[in-house]
C-alpha cells in the first residue's frame, strides 16, 4: 500500500501558509528621536549693549535631500561680543533644548571655532569640572573689515588635554563630530 | 600463555572510499585491548592475540577523516574499512559520486578533523582554505565568505539544509553559524542553487551538522585552543550516543578573546565573546521512517574597532591620514564597549525521511528561525547602552522533497518550499530604522533530472520562485509618516551540466546556470546614515531584478600519481547588477558633509579562475600551490567593479610522518600567502587607493596519540610569522587600522 502520509502533511502545511497570507507587517513605531539636533543658533551680543547678531543653521530632514536653512548676520568692526550657542531639536513641539544635555556632559564635549576672516578671534568663556573649556559661551573680538567663513564644530569625546586643544586648535582633538556648520561671515 | 586464551585475530584492508585504492600507513587500533597495527603497502593489516569480546576499532590516516566502529569478536574476523580521503589533494566531496546524490557541480569540502586544527576561526575565515573563497571583513571578528566575487544577498548559506535567515545583506554582518558544530562544510562553486530557496546567483555554502552514528556508548570529543593574538581561549565539547530508543547529540562551544593586535599596536575594542549550543535527536521508527529534531543557538558579542567609529567626512579624512587610529591605547583589555554588535540566532528543525524500497525517498522538513541583531554605537547622554539598530527576524520554513532513481541510470529530484519572513525593528533605539519592517511570503518549486551514460553524467534542472512582500517604511521628511508597499516578485532559474570521466586520471565538467535575483529590502528601502563608512545610503524602490548567466568549466587530472591538478574557470554576466555607487553629491547636514551612496543597477561581468596543483615529491613530502584570479567589469559604464577580491596565491610545503615514537600522523607544514594589490579599480570609486599587496608566512604542526580509548591530537599553528604590517582591500577596517600581526595558536583535541 503506497503511503500518502507525505502528501497529506504537505497539504496541511501549505494550508497554514495560505491562510495566514492576510496579515501585514507590524506597524513600525515612529521613534522618539531624542538625540537629533536640527538647529544650531549662535547669538553674538555686543558687550555694553546693542542688537544681538544671529547665525542660524536649521536642517529638519537630517540625512534627507532637502538643503538646510542658513541665515547670517553682519558683525561690526572693533567690537567685542559675548557668543552663546543654543542647540535644539525642532522636530518636537515645543522644541527640545539639547544644550542642556551637552552642558550635563561638559567633560565629553567641546566646541571649536575656526574662522578664515582675518579680523575675527574667538576665546572660550566657560569651563567644565576638569577646568577645560566647553565653548557654549565665548568672547568674540573683531578688528578691521574682512570677510570669510566661520566653522563651528562640536566634538563628542575629544582628547581635551592633547596639544593645543584647550586653546581652540582642533588638530589633535580626535573624538566624533556631532556638529559641523559653516557660516559666511562679514565684518564691516 | 596469553596467546592461547586470546587466539583470535582481526585482519583486513583499508581502502579509499571514492576510488577503492588501498591506503598504506593507516593506523588501526583495538582500543580496549591496546593493540594496534599499521597497514602495509597493499593496505593490509593483521592484529593477533585478540580475546573474545567487544571492542572499539579506530582507524586513522593523515589526509582522511578518521573512523571508528564497534565490533563483537567471537572468531577470526576480516573486515574492509573505507576511509574518506581528502586532506592531501583535492578536497573532493561525496556529492560527485555516482550514487544517491549525483552532481555535475564543482564543490570543495572541509571536514571535521581538518577544522579541528583551525578551531579558533569563524565560519568565513575557516573557508579561506578553499581556493576561490575570500572573506569580506570588518575587523577579524566579523567576516562574510565571498565566493567567485559574490557575497551577502548573492550567496546562499545553508545551515543543516535551511537557508540562513537574518540580515545577510549587511557587509558587516557575519553569518551566525559556528563552524565547530559542523561535521562538514561544503562550498558548491557554480550554479548549484536550484535545490535551495534563497537569492543565490550560483554558489552555495552547505554546513552539515555532525552525524550521531550508531555507537551504543557515550562518545564525543573535547577541544581546547589558545590564541596569542587577542589572548583568546576556546572550549568545545560534543557528546553523542545511539541506542534502540533514540540517538542524541549535544554540542557546545565557548570562545572569548580580547583586543586583537596589529603588527605595531593593539586594536582597541576588538574583543569577541561567543556561546553556542546544538542539540540533536534522531529516531528510526522502522526501516522506512526516520525523524530528526535539530536545535541550534548562536550567541555572540563582537567588538568593533573604537577608532573606526567616526562622524562626518572631515573626521573620515583625518582618520585616513593617520597611521595609528584614534583611541589606540598601549594596554590590552578583554572588555567590549560601544561600538559593538550583539547577535543571537536560534534554529529549530524537524525533519522526517521516508524511504520506499531503495529507489524512492521522501523528505519533509519544517524549520523555525529567530534572528536578533543589535548594534550599539557611541551615543550621547548615556544612550550608548541603547542599541542604534535593533532588528528581529522570524522565519518559518517548510519543505517537501522527492527523489527517485529510475532504470537506465536516470534519477530525478523535485521539491516544494514555503517560507514566511517577519522582519521588524524593535522600538528601543530612538533612531529612524535603516531598513524597514516587512513581511514576506515565498513559494518555490524545483525539479532536476540526472542521467548517467557510461562515463558521462548529464544534469538538467529548473526552479520557480514567487514572493509577496509587504513593507512599512517611515518617511524622512517631517512629520514622519508610515508609507506601505505591497509588491510581488517572480524569479526563475535553470541549469544544465555535463561531467565526463575520461579515465581514472582525468575528469572534466561544464555547467551553465541561468538565475534571477529579486532586489532585497536593503537595496530597495535603505535610508539613512551608515555609521561604519560615514556615508548616507539610499535605496531605490524601483530596482529591477538581476538576471545572471554563469558558465563554469573544470578539469581535474592526475599525472602518474605524482602531480595532481585542478582548474576551475568561470564566466558570469549579471544584467541589472545592483550595487552601491558613490554619488558626486555631498550632502550637507548639521553634522557636516557626508558622501551619498545610492543603490543603482548596471551590467556586470565576472571572469575568473582557480587553479590548484599538488606535487607528491615522495611518500612523505608534498608541495601544494593554488592561484585565484578574478576580473570584475561594469559593462555599461566601462569601468571596473568595486570591492572585488584581488588575485591571490597560496603555497605550502608539507611533510608527513605516519609514526614517530609514540606519535602518529605527524604533520609539518610551512605555508605562504601572497595577496596582490587590487589594481583593477579606479581611484574615484573609493575613499583611498587600495592597499599594497602583502605576503604572510605560516607554520603548522600536529601529531596524534592513542591512549587506550582516547585519541589525542595536539597542534600548533603560527600565522603572520614575520609580524608583517599590512592592510587588506576587503577588510573595511583598512580605512582606519592595519590588519592582524603575529598569532600563535595551540590546541588539543580529545576524541573518546
Amino acid at each position: 500500500m503506497k503511503s500518502n502520509k507525505p502528501f497529506i502533511l504537505f497539504g496541511l502545511f501549505s494550508l497554514f501558509f495560505v491562510a495566514c497570507k492576510k496579515d501585514d507587517p507590524k506597524a513600525p513605531v515612529i521613534p522618539n528621536e531624542e538625540e537629533v539636533i536640527t538647529t544650531l543658533n549662535f547669538t553674538l551680543t555686543p558687550v555694553g549693549g546693542g542688537t544681538p547678531v544671529e547665525f542660524k543653521f536649521k536642517d529638519l530632514d537630517g540625512d534627507g535631500g532637502n538643503p538646510p536653512e542658513i541665515s547670517v548676520g553682519k558683525l561690526d568692526t572693533n567690537t567685542q561680543y559675548t557668543g552663546s550657542v543654543e542647540l535644539l531639536n525642532e522636530l518636537e513641539t515645543p522644541a527640545d533644548d539639547i544644550t542642556i544635555e551637552v552642558r550635563e556632559e561638559a567633560e565629553e564635549h567641546q566646541f571649536f571655532f575656526q574662522s578664515t576672516a582675518s579680523g575675527l578671534s574667538v576665546a572660550y568663556d566657560d569651563l567644565d569640572a576638569d577646568g577645560k573649556p566647553i565653548g557654549l559661551t565665548t568672547t568674540i573680538t573683531t578688528q578691521g573689515a574682512s570677510t570669510g567663513t566661520l566653522t563651528i564644530t562640536l566634538k563628542h569625546e575629544p582628547v581635551k588635554d592633547a596639544s593645543g586643544v584647550s586653546m581652540g586648535d582642533i588638530t589633535n582633538a580626535g573624538g566624533e563630530t556631532d556638529i559641523e556648520v559653516t557660516f559666511d561671515v562679514g565684518i564691516e | 600463555m596469553f596467546a592461547q586464551q586470546c587466539p583470535l585475530s582481526i585482519s583486513g584492508s583499508v581502502k579509499d572510499m571514492s576510488t577503492g585504492i588501498s591506503i598504506s600507513n593507516a593506523h588501526v587500533f583495538v582500543k580496549e585491548a591496546s593493540l594496534k597495527d599499521v597497514t602495509d603497502s597493499l593496505g593490509l593489516f593483521t592484529i593477533d592475540a585478540v580475546c573474545e569480546g567487544k571492542y572499539h576499532l579506530a582507524i586513522s590516516h593523515i589526509g582522511c577523516e578518521s573512523q571508528e566502529f564497534y565490533l563483537t569478536i567471537s572468531g577470526d574476523t576480516s573486515i574492509t574499512v573505507f576511509l574518506d580521503h581528502h586532506g592531501q589533494l583535492l578536497n573532493e566531496v561525496a556529492l560527485l559520486d555516482q550514487g544517491e546524490n549525483p552532481s555535475t557541480q564543482e564543490s570543495h569540502s572541509l571536514h571535521s578533523d581538518h577544522m579541528a586544527k583551525y578551531s579558533n576561526k569563524n565560519l568565513a575565515t575557516m573557508l579561506e582554505d578553499i581556493s576561490g573563497v575570500r572573506t569580506l571583513k570588518n575587523g577579524s571578528g566579523i567576516a562574510k565568505p565571498v565566493v567567485h566575487g559574490l557575497y551577502g544577498n548573492r550567496l546562499t548559506i545553508l545551515n543543516n539544509g535551511i537557508a540562513q535567515g537574518g540580515q545577510q545583506w549587511g557587509a558587516d554582518h557575519s553569518p551566525e553559524i559556528d563552524p565547530l558544530l559542523a561535521n562538514k562544510i561544503t562550498v558548491v562553486k557554480g550554479v548549484g542553487a536550484l535545490e535551495y530557496m534563497g537569492n543565490s546567483l550560483g554558489s552555495v555554502v552547505l554546513i552539515e551538522p555532525k552525524k550521531i552514528g550508531k555507537e551504543p556508548h557515550l562518545h564525543g570529543e573535547g577541544r581546547y585552543f589558545f590564541e596569542s593574538n587577542g589572548l583568546g581561549n576556546g572550549l568545545h565539547l560534543a557528546l553523542r550516543q545511539s541506542n534502540k530508543m533514540l540517538a542524541w547529540q549535544a554540542v557546545g562551544t565557548l570562545k572569548k578573546n580580547g583586543d586583537k593586535r596589529s603588527a605595531d599596536y593593539f586594536l582597541r575594542n576588538t574583543g569577541n565573546e561567543e556561546a553556542h549550543l546544538a542539540l540533536q535527536m534522531e529516531k528510526s521508527w522502522n526501516k522506512k521512517w526516520l525523524s530528526r529534531l535539530y536545535f541550534s543557538s548562536f550567541n555572540a558579542n563582537f567588538g568593533v574597532l573604537r577608532g573606526a567609529h567616526i562622524g562626518n567626512t572631515t573626521d573620515l579624512k583625518a582618520a585616513l591620514e593617520r597611521d595609528v587610529p584614534f583611541y589606540t591605547k598601549d594596554k590590552f583589555s578583554y572588555s567590549i564597549g560601544s561600538p559593538y554588535q550583539k547577535v543571537n540566532h536560534h534554529l529549530l528543525k524537524l525533519h522526517t525521511k521516508y524511504t520506499r524500497g531503495d529507489k524512492e525517498l521522501f523528505d519533509i522538513s519544517y524549520a523555525h528561525q529567530i534572528n536578533l541583531r543589535k548594534e550599539f554605537d557611541v551615543r550621547r547622554s548615556g544612550r550608548s547602552d541603547m542599541p542604534a539598530m535593533s532588528l528581529r527576524q522570524v522565519s518559518s520554513f517548510f519543505e517537501a522533497k522527492y527523489r527517485r532513481v529510475l532504470s537506465h541510470h536516470w534519477s530525478f529530484k523535485s521539491g516544494v518550499q514555503l517560507n514566511r519572513v517577519d522582519n521588524s525593528n524593535l522600538p528601543e533605539t530612538g533612531i529612524l530604522p535603516l531598513i524597514p519592517n516587512y513581511l514576506a511570503y515565498e513559494y518555490g518549486a524545483f525539479g532536476m533530472a540526472t542521467k548517467l551514460i557510461r562515463k558521462t553524467t548529464l544534469q538538467l534542472g529548473g526552479r520557480y520562485d514567487f514572493e509577496q512582500r509587504k513593507v512599512a517604511t517611515i518617511t524622512k521628511t517631517a512629520p514622519r509618516e508610515i508609507v506601505r508597499y505591497d509588491k510581488a516578485y517572480q524569479a526563475m532559474s535553470a541549469m544544465g551540466g555535463v561531467k565526463h570521466v575520461f579515465n581514472k586520471a582525468w575528469k572534466m565538467s561544464y555547467n551553465l546556470g541561468f538565475a534571477t535575483r529579486n532586489p532585497e529590502v536593503n537595496e530597495l528601502y535603505s535610508n539613512g546614515l551608515h555609521q561604519g563608512v560615514s556615508g548616507i545610503e539610499e535605496g531605490d524602490p524601483e530596482l529591477n531584478k538581476e538576471v545572471s548567466l554563469k558558465h563554469t568549466w573544470s578539469l581535474k587530472g592526475d599525472i602518474k600519481g605524482k602531480l595532481f591538478f585542478e582548474g576551475l574557470f568561470y564566466f558570469q554576466n549579471i544584467d541589472d547588477y545592483i550595487f552601491i555607487n558613490p554619488q558626486d553629491e555631498v550632502r550637507l547636514t548639521i553634522r557636516g558633509a557626508f558622501p551619498v551612496f545610492k543603490y543603482e543597477q548596471t551590467d556586470a561581468r565576472l571572469l575568473g579562475f582557480d587553479v590548484t596543483a599538488t606535487y607528491q615529491a615522495s611518500e612523505r613530502m608534498y608541495f601544494k600551490g593554488s592561484y585565484s584570479y578574478l576580473d570584475g567589469y561594469d559593462r555599461r559604464n566601462k569601468m571596473p567593479l568595486v570591492y572585488m577580491p584581488s588575485n591571490h596565491f597560496k603555497g605550502s610545503f608539507n611533510y608527513q610522518i605516519p609514526s614517530l615514537g609514540k606519535f602518529y600522523n605527524v604533520e609539518f607544514q610551512v605555508n605562504s600567502r601572497y595577496v596582490f594589490k587590487q589594481k583593477n579599480v579606479l581611484l574615484s570609486q573609493d575613499f583611498v587607493a587600495p592597499p599594497e599587496g602583502y605576503q604572510l608566512l605560516g607554520l603548522k604542526m600536529s601529531a596524534e596519540r592513542q591512549l587506550r580509548k582516547l585519541r589525542l591530537t595536539t597542534f600548533i599553528r603560527a600565522e603572520n610569522l614575520g609580524n608583517v604590517k599590512y592592510r587588506d582591500y576587503l577588510n573595511r577596517q583598512r580605512y582606519f587600522a592595519d590588519d592582524l600581526g603575529f598569532n600563535l595558536i595551540a590546541g588539543m583535541n580529545i576524541n573518546f
